[in-house]
């Protein structure tokens, strides 16, 4: 719970919502973060992890023509990655690709390989295929999800199918799920909502109230997580989702994203509008396994599920991503623009 | 001596030696061994050459040796001739007495022959006359005996004859024995000639002892017969080959029907505990339930000792039986705890039953009644136990819930106040109450009370320690925070929970949370630790059984879990109001600002609520006021340094602006003594109202900083924040906290407007005076219709 700073600092030039992890990058641990300033020139960070991790370099830096609300990176180009944008009333979506750098810094141009323009209202988030090469992608806004089909080399980019979730429900984010590829969810209003891409239809939902993200967990199926303004954090199981299995209490004020570890399962990180980023551990062990877990046991579970609080932010933490590539090591921004690494390594569970 | 026995032996043996040769016609068998040896110089053996030692004797010997040798010789001789002579003598003195026996002999048996032959002839003569008296008797003799037999049959007819009579006789004089034995004798003739000389003989008797067996059947179900006697009906009913097993089930039937009335159902329980009280007090002539349940007990008792009695071989039909009752007692025992019943009603009832169960292992020692029973005692005491500790609970429970608060109600009238003092009372009291009933249970001096007593002790530790913490998660449960985790039967609480339960409730939950921790948890160790310390040696296996710190440290626990689930549903309710608020309109495209938001009422109001709420249930602050003198200096700092922020806006050029201000506004928090938002909540009301308008207004920061706004939004958002100002100062006691907010609010505006041009101070201040007019007049219309 101690408040000093382990992590390694970078600032950005203005404030940022979003930042991604790098996963195609198989070479060095690095994460790409956008600025998110209305009136300023807006920029895309390369950020690379030195190999001895103590240092945070700038890798590239690349303008944006505006402000980004969401970012995230393609699980199989280090250089392509998607952005959602605003420009004050009007919103976008659009593929980019990073131009080959040769050492120079002097924010060159991305490449924009496609647009997804078909939404008419504001963009939420865009998600790719979970994982290796495949050019599916989804968009979100309020009120409809679109899946697209994605040709780099054509630099197009098609609608596949799409549907509307109503107008009640205004979406807000979501999660591709890493275990059935056909299973997409989304967060709502008043209800976390689930998408059988095949079909194109929504199949299931977990009545739950302002839920802000979600992730799926990669290393058990079934099991989701989700963040919530008031309520804090919730483990769900998507066969019994009725009931949430485990409640985690989340932040002081909002509990903005959460995110599983992709390696040790049960470590969950969630970032919160308190300025602080929590690190849980939830213990592995769904409702199944409870009984047979001693009294003791479950008890000491039950009282510390918080293994570490940092806390040394100035402003609320929106962006918060794991390595993939080194999965103790995660990257928060808070909203002044600050982008810190930190490390898990001595929370780690012993195994 | 040796030497001298030597030769002798030497003589005595030669002697021998010669008898024997004499006697035997083969000398070799004698003399064999001595022969071979002494083959030269033996002259006893039969090889003995005389010649050969005569040469032998003259080579070795001198003369003086040869003349000794031949002295010693002739003396040798002599001897011999000597002996010889005497048998010779002796042997014909001995054949000389043999033949005058002889001839005696001979002498004797001479005219034997003649006294034999005449002792023949006179026993002949003695055998004809003996033969001759026989003959002469035997027609007589037959005679006699052929009456005798007439004489016996006859008088076994005659008792035949006799016997119905005599059976009659019997059953007047009531002598079953006899008659049975009679009966019995005769039974033989009468299967064998009862169809045909004896018909009627037969049928009168039969008839008569159809009556016996009536006459008995009925002795032996008669309760008033001595056992003795009714004994003695058994066994002559079982004489009589009447099936006695089927009587036997009889009687136990109706001793097992008997139980039915021994019962003592619950609804009665009561009125039997109630009776007895009375009889306590008042010696009532009148047949009082449990005296006649006493009787009947008793009477099953004596029924059961005769019946052992008659039937030795039913006992354990009997230890089933009695064991049935015993196992029944308990079992309505039990039924009767299920309602409320004090201690004293209980162990009245426990003590009837206690009796009945002495009662009867007097009469059944081998049923082991009172293991069973002790068995049966444990697991009622410890139900009744744990009952009344749900009970309890039900109790608090019910107090809280019994109020249906409604919104308006909660806030207006002191409902909530009533509810947390009522509940704290059920608490007190009812933990008196328990203890004022365990105290009884442990006063009691039925043996068995004296042996469990440990075990009692023990239980009531357990009981407190799972009461409280089932009263913990029920807190829980009822506030709708469930700890999904742990409850297995989540659905149920769910579907509880989800008709919302109101918030003020869970307000109260948290109060009762510290009350307990504080006053209810001392107060029941202290309680323990003066009358139910006890026990301790057995519980010490698993360590004590009830432990108030770990207590005391999961109601704080809980404590502050409902005071911030509180803060949280209230929060909650007004971030809906925000989402709403800023989720609509296109800020984008915002009009001027004509008027303070409606929805800032609506924040206000429910602030209000909250304070109205938090006022009933919790304590006042003490610090507040040393809080609000700190805060002076900070309060002016904190708006002049926004003021300059704005003239500075003001007077810049709009490209200038937005970067500088991002500029600004870390500097400003860089020399800012960095506010903590988010303290940890108190027990007071104005801890949790400061909580909750930080929060709410955090959240406001959060939603402003989703949207991009014109100028116009902009203004709105200045002026609502304006006007939220002062209100929020009052009911607030960290003003510095909540300014600090406040601009945070507006900053982020700024930082997402698209064209920042702050109202005028004037402009500002005429909107909030005509909302302040108006609202003044809203309430003065609202207090007219309330009052007309």
């Amino acid at each position: 719970m101690q408040g000093g700073s382990s992590g390694i600092g970078y600032g950005l030039k203005y404030q940022a919502r979003c930042i991604a992890d790098v996963k195609a990058d198989t070479d060095y641990t690095s994460f790409l973060t956008g600025t998110l300033s209305l009136k300023e020139e807006n920029e895309v960070h390369l950020l690379r992890l030195s190999s001895g991790g103590s240092e945070l370099i700038c890798e590239g830096l690349f303008s944006h023509p505006n402000e980004i609300w969401d970012l995230a990176s393609s699980p199989f180009d280090q250089r392509i990655f998607s952005t959602v944008f605003s420009t004050g009333d009007t919103f976008g979506a659009a593929i980019w690709q990073i131009p080959e750098l040769y050492g120079q810094l002097n924010s060159p141009q991305l490449e924009r390989v496609a647009s997804l323009d078909a939404h008419v209202g504001k963009i939420n988030c865009v998600l790719w295929w979970p994982s290796g090469r495949c050019d599916k992608l989804i968009s979100m806004d309020e009120q409809n999800i679109f899946l697209w089909n994605l040709d780099c080399s054509k630099k197009s980019a098609e609608v596949l199918s799409k549907d509307s979730a109503g107008m009640l429900h205004s979406l807000s984010g979501g999660a591709w799920n890493p275990h059935d590829v056909n299973a997409v969810a989304a967060t709502g209003e008043s209800s976390v909502q689930f998408w059988d891409l095949r079909t194109m239809k929504k199949v299931n939902s977990i009545e739950h109230a302002h839920v802000r993200g979600v992730d799926y967990n990669p290393k058990r199926e079934h099991i989701l997580i989700t963040a919530e303004d008031e309520s804090g954090i919730h483990v769900w199981d998507l066969r019994k989702a009725k009931v949430p299995v485990q409640e985690l209490p989340g932040h002081t004020h909002w509990t903005w994203a959460v995110k599983c570890n992709p390696e040790y399962d049960g470590l969950i990180l969630s970032a919160g509008t308190d300025s602080a980023v929590n690190l849980w551990y939830a213990s592995a062990s769904s409702s199944d396994e409870k009984t047979s877990q001693s009294p003791v046991e479950s008890i000491r579970q039950r009282v510390n599920p918080l293994l570490n609080s940092y806390t040394d932010y100035e402003d609320s933490v929106y962006g918060l991503a794991w390595s993939s590539r080194e999965p103790w090591v995660f990257a928060s921004l808070s909203y002044d623009g600050r982008v810190v690494i930190e490390s898990v390594k001595p929370f780690l569970p012993r195994v | 001596m040796a030497t001298e026995a030597a030769p002798m032996d030497e003589k005595a043996k030669r002697m021998r030696d010669l008898l024997s040769s004499f006697y035997a016609p083969d000398p070799s068998i004698s003399t064999s061994g001595s022969s071979i040896s002494a083959s030269f110089d033996n002259i006893n053996s039969t090889s003995f050459d005389a010649d050969q030692y005569m040469d032998l004797m003259i080579k070795k010997s001198n003369l003086e040796v040869l003349l000794q040798r031949h002295v010693q010789m002739a003396a040798e001789i002599k001897n011999l001739d000597t002996d010889l002579q005497m048998l010779v003598y002796e042997n014909y003195n001995k054949f000389i007495s043999a033949t005058d026996t002889i001839k005696r002999m001979k002498s004797n048996i001479f005219g034997m022959e003649g006294n034999m032959d005449q002792l023949l002839h006179k026993i002949m003569s003695v055998q004809s006359r003996s033969d001759g008296v026989n003959t002469s008797l035997f027609e007589k003799r037959e005679h006699i005996e052929k009456l005798h037999r007439t004489r016996n049959l006859l008088r076994k007819v005659q008792f035949i004859y006799d016997l119905p009579a005599r059976l009659q006789k019997c059953i007047k004089s009531e002598t079953y024995g006899d008659a049975v034995r009679f009966y019995i004798g005769a039974m033989p003739i009468l299967k064998v000639y009862g169809d045909t000389s004896f018909q009627d003989c037969r049928r009168a008797s039969e008839e008569a002892i159809e009556i016996i067996i009536k006459n008995l059947q009925t002795k032996l179900f008669s309760d008033s017969e001595s056992i003795q006697a009714r004994a003695e009906a058994a066994v002559l009913l079982k004489q009589l080959d009447v099936p006695v097993d089927s009587l036997k089930d009889k009687l136990l039937e109706k001793l097992e029907q008997s139980l039915d009335g021994l019962q003592i159902k619950p609804e009665e329980a009561s009125l039997l505990a109630e009776h007895n009280d009375s009889s306590n007090d008042a010696e009532s002539n009148e047949q009082l339930p449990a005296k006649i349940h006493e009787d009947a007990v008793r009477g099953f008792s004596e029924a059961m000792r005769a019946y052992r009695e008659i039937f030795p071989d039913s006992e354990e039909r009997l230890f089933k039986l009695a064991k049935a009752l015993t196992a029944m007692h308990f079992e309505n025992l039990e039924l009767y705890i299920r309602k409320r019943v004090s201690a004293a009603d209980f162990l009245r009832i426990f003590r009837i039953i206690w009796e009945d169960v002495i009662l009867m292992d007097e009469v059944l020692p081998e049923a082991e009644l009172s293991d069973l029973s002790a068995e049966a005692a444990q697991v009622t005491v410890k139900k009744f136990v744990a009952r009344t500790f749900s009970h309890l609970q039900q109790d608090i429970s019910d107090t809280i819930l019994k109020f249906d608060i409604n919104q308006k109600e909660a806030v207006e009238e002191e409902v909530l106040k009533v509810v947390l003092e009522a509940s704290k009372k059920a608490g007190i009291q009812g933990t008196t109450d328990i203890f004022q009933d365990f105290r009884q249970l442990l006063d009691e001096n039925i043996g068995i009370f004296v042996k469990m007593k440990d075990l009692i002790i023990g239980w009531i530790q357990n009981g407190f320690q799972d009461f409280f913490r089932s009263l913990e998660a029920q807190f829980l449960a009822l506030s709708g925070k469930t700890s999904s985790s742990k409850d297995i039967e989540g659905g149920l609480v769910e579907g509880k929970s989800s008709d919302k339960i109101h918030a003020g409730l869970i307000l109260v939950l948290a109060q009762l949370s510290v009350f307990v921790e504080q006053k209810v948890i001392p107060r029941v160790s202290e309680e323990i630790a003066a009358s139910f310390s006890g026990g301790n040696s057995q519980a010490f296996e698993n360590g004590p059984a009830f432990i108030p710190g770990e207590l005391c440290r999961v109601f704080h626990a809980a404590s502050e879990k409902l005071l911030q689930h509180y803060i949280d549903t209230r929060t909650q309710k007004i971030s809906v109001l925000l989402r709403k608020r800023f989720k609509t309109p296109n800020w984008v495209k915002h009009k001027e600002p004509r008027e303070v938001h409606m929805y800032v009422d609506m924040f206000l109001h429910e602030l209000e609520e909250v304070g109205k709420e938090v006022k009933q249930v919790l304590p006042q602050g003490t610090f507040r006021k040393h809080k609000r003198t700190d805060s002076n200096g900070s309060n002016t700092t904190t708006s002049s340094r926004s003021n300059t922020l704005h003239n500075d806006k003001m007077t810049r050029s709009n490209s200038q602006r937005a970067r500088s201000q991002l500029f600004e506004t870390h500097l400003a928090k860089l020399f800012k003594q960095k506010v903590e938002i988010f303290t940890k909540v108190e027990f007071t009301q104005e801890s949790v109202v400061t909580t909750t308008v930080k929060l709410c207004l955090k959240s406001l920061q959060e939603y402003v900083r989703l949207q991009t706004f014109n100028r116009s939004g902009f203004q709105q958002i200045q002026l609502d924040i304006q006007f939220l100002k002062a209100p929020l100062k009052e009911t607030v006691e960290d003003e510095a906290a909540i300014d600090f907010l406040l601009d945070e609010v507006i900053v982020a505006a700024s930082e997402r407007c698209l064209d920042v041009i702050p109202l005028e101070p004037p402009i500002l201040d005429k909107l909030i005076q005509a909302k302040l007019a108006k609202s003044k007049e809203h309430n003065n219309n609202n207090n007219n219709t309330v009052s007309s």
